[in-house]
């Protein structure tokens, strides 16, 4: 008998042998570790989302949301379909995904790159950053409304410099990308902080070569930076993705979808056909079409994640 | 095979443990209760300022004579209340007492199943009789929604600027309203109208009266006189005499608008009678201005009065709607603290409201108001030109194009919700 199971006799002995036989039990079935987890994941993630396809195939109200849902095929994928704003509503979700791209990958790797020198400025900044990220969109958002008001703070400096007052929410050429600049303003930090712990974990030798090679700060990041930064990079570009197409609280809090229907992205229209219009199986398709859109950007990530784990 | 069969035990043991936590949780959350001996009554209600105040006052007076009843206020976003009453009867934990938008709301709420029969209380109840047929709200010959208050919108004015326009007189029309606004807006130093034109109910409850007064609502929402409408909010855009940001702002943020003292005029409701008293400027109300060839008219408002489908304590819900909301005490004091014009008949002809001058505009709309759609569909009908109002406003749909997509919209919509609507 060795040490360790004579502790275990022992151990078994003290508490009326039944840990033993748990212990056994989970030694030989550990499959039964991850049974919580499968559980949870059933509960609050497949069983809603089943639900949720169940919803846009049939035809559901207030009326019958409690009772019994009559099958209706794909007649809701028909009408979602042959209607305008569907397709308006996507193309605003890709222009929001678009600049929500370029200040995530653009303007985070060179906030990154200027945070990756370590100082006490860079850890202040850090700080706030953190802060602003982890502020509330409800909270953060309601500020912006009233920054962004007519007679609100920033058109009173614009008015100190004899600039007319800009009706940022309420022009409806201006309101979508009103709305996704402050989107783009919360989501900065976390893409500079995924970049910055990129950056930080590129060897330093290799910096060190190309600069004994004659590379300046410039040749140094887009062909020796920027490469090994691809992955992380193109991680982050699908994360940005998804997150546009998932991004709701800030319409709600600034626009509500106006003006008109100025900023109505996929969610935002998906929100208020289902819950102010009453007309839940409408709402589902619409989110049904914007899960699987984003299942289509989920695959990629999915694989570089696999990918990177393996190296 | 003993092995497996541990096995799925084990499953199936956890699986069980972990359904019932859940389920524990989602029943700890039920309305109402008993805590400490005491009764607990759970209202949900979305009210703001005075009829907030209002509504505390009530809960006090009504703790006051039943020490063993606590009434728990729960403060919820107006705009998200519906769906979360439709979640409550799903799992049975429906308030036991909850206000609702009851033009918009009441058709959603009843087929929903959220909403007690309170047939077998009205029945019973003494004072029923002081109560109009249209404050009391049946489906299918069931009381599910009672009304003890009405709010109707009007027009108040700032007579400051007026004054300063030579402006004399309130306008009664929209284009003499019109006419004031080019006054106020030439000068340069206000604005003329704030109001809501927002892409939700509230800005088609802001527009309709537009068209009311000319014999238009939603069961005959079409032809020239739409069209003008929405041309004459196209024309006030245009020319500033609402801004821009009228396409986004709810009846809210255009009252604070309208109490900063730089709008000549402001399209709001009763409600606000409570809070305009803080004004910094003079003020006055007056009926909301008759549409061309056509009379003032508005449709009637206000907060329904409702019990839980799975209240568990409806007769002490009931108690507390009978003593604290539909009494004599409670009209009179809704009135006193938020503005709120009762519709007991015993009540009307207080002195406190018919002295009151600044009330006697919404008195005298509530005489002529315009009757809401028979349709299940009302909500959608609502929103469908609330959206197209904050389009037009905004610049994104022309005069044309906005009244022809809420045209459509609306008689899509009382199609999709069985096609009745008177």
């Amino acid at each position: 008998m060795t040490v360790l199971e004579h502790e275990r006799t022992t151990q078994g002995r003290q508490t009326g042998g039944r840990r033993p036989t748990v212990r056994r039990f989970f030694g030989k079935n550990p499959i039964f570790f991850i049974l919580p987890a499968v559980v949870i994941l059933l509960a609050f993630a497949a069983y809603p989302l089943i639900v949720l396809v169940r919803m846009s195939l049939s035809d559901v109200g207030p009326s019958n949301i409690i009772g019994v849902w009559n099958f209706i095929g794909l007649d809701n994928f028909v009408d979602a379909f042959t209607t305008s704003q569907l397709w308006q509503s996507m193309l605003r979700t890709v222009e929001v995904s678009v600049v929500l791209l370029a200040s995530n990958l653009v303007l985070g790797f060179l906030a990154a790159s200027v945070l990756s020198v370590k100082g006490r400025i860079t850890n202040i900044v850090l700080g706030i950053m953190v802060f602003v990220w982890a502020l509330p969109p409800i909270v953060s958002g309601s500020v912006w409304k009233f920054l962004l008001d007519d007679s609100g703070a920033i058109n009173s400096v614009l008015g100190l410099v004899g600039i007319q007052p800009v009706s940022w929410l309420s022009e409806p050429n201006l309101a979508l990308w009103t709305v996704a600049g402050v989107i783009a303003w919360a989501s900065l930090p976390f893409s500079t902080l995924i970049l910055r712990g990129g950056l930080l974990a590129i060897p330093q030798d290799v910096i060190e070569a190309a600069a004994i090679d004659g590379a300046g700060y410039w040749r140094t990041q887009l062909t020796i930076v920027l490469p090994l930064l691809r992955p992380t990079m193109w991680i982050l570009a699908i994360l940005t993705i998804l997150y546009a197409f998932k991004s709701f609280d800030f319409f709600y809090v600034l626009t509500q979808g106006g003006p008109g229907t100025a900023t109505n992205t996929l969610p935002v229209y998906s929100y208020y056909t289902a819950f102010s219009n009453f007309d839940m199986s409408a709402g589902a398709t619409i989110a049904v079409i914007s899960m699987l859109i984003v299942a289509i950007f989920a695959v990629p990530y999915v694989r570089s994640i696999r990918k990177e784990a393996t190296e | 095979m003993k092995k497996h069969t541990r096995a799925y035990r084990f499953a199936a043991i956890a699986t069980a443990a972990v359904i019932a936590l859940s389920g524990c949780s989602i029943s700890s959350n039920s309305s109402g209760g008993t805590n400490g001996g005491k009764t607990t009554l759970t209202f949900w209600e979305y009210y703001q300022g005075t009829q907030l105040t209002w509504l505390k006052g009530q809960v006090k007076k009504f703790e006051k004579s039943n020490p063993d009843v606590t009434v728990n206020l729960v403060q919820v976003v107006g705009s998200q209340q519906d769906q979360k009453l439709l979640a409550s009867v799903a799992t049975g934990t429906t308030p036991d007492l909850f206000i609702n938008n009851i033009v918009v709301d009441n058709p959603t709420l009843v087929s929903g199943g959220v909403m007690k029969d309170l047939t077998p209380y009205w029945k019973k109840y003494a004072d029923k009789d002081q109560f109009p047929s249209g404050a009391v709200w049946k489906t299918d010959g069931k009381v599910y929604n009672l009304m003890s208050y009405t709010n109707l919108l009007g027009m108040f004015y700032n007579k400051n600027i007026l004054a300063e326009y030579g402006i004399t007189e309130a306008p009664t029309t929209l284009d003499e309203l019109q006419s004031d606004m080019a006054k106020v807006q030439a000068g340069g130093k206000y604005k003329g109208l704030a109001e809501s034109g927002a892409p939700t109910v509230e800005g088609a409850w802001l527009f309709a009266p537009q068209l009311l007064g000319q014999g238009v609502n939603y069961c005959n929402f079409t032809g020239s006189k739409v069209t003008d409408a929405f041309g004459r909010i196209s024309d006030w855009a245009k020319a500033g005499y609402t801004p821009k940001a009228t396409a986004t702002w709810d009846q809210n943020a255009a009252w604070q608008q309208f109490m900063t003292g730089k709008y000549a005029f402001a399209f709001n409701g009763n409600w606000q009678l409570g809070n305009v008293k803080t004004a910094t400027f003079k003020y006055g109300t007056t009926q909301f201005p008759a549409p061309p060839n056509g009379k003032s008219q508005v449709y009637p408002g206000g907060e329904g009065f409702a019990i839980g489908a799975k209240s568990k304590h409806p007769d002490l819900a009931w108690k507390f709607l009978e003593q604290m909301v539909l009494s004599k005490q409670g009209s009179e004091s809704v009135f006193a603290d938020a503005g709120s014009i009762p519709v007991r008949a015993d009540v009307a002809d207080i002195p406190a409201i018919k002295n009151d001058q600044y009330v006697q505009p919404f008195v005298a709309a509530a005489h002529d108001t315009a009757a809401w759609p028979n349709n299940k569909n009302t909500a959608n009908m609502q929103t469908s030109l609330g959206k197209a109002v904050s389009a037009v406003i905004s610049g994104q749909q022309t005069a044309d194009q906005g009244a022809k997509s809420a045209m459509d919209s609306i008689s899509s919509a009382i199609k999709k919700g069985g096609g009745s609507c008177k």
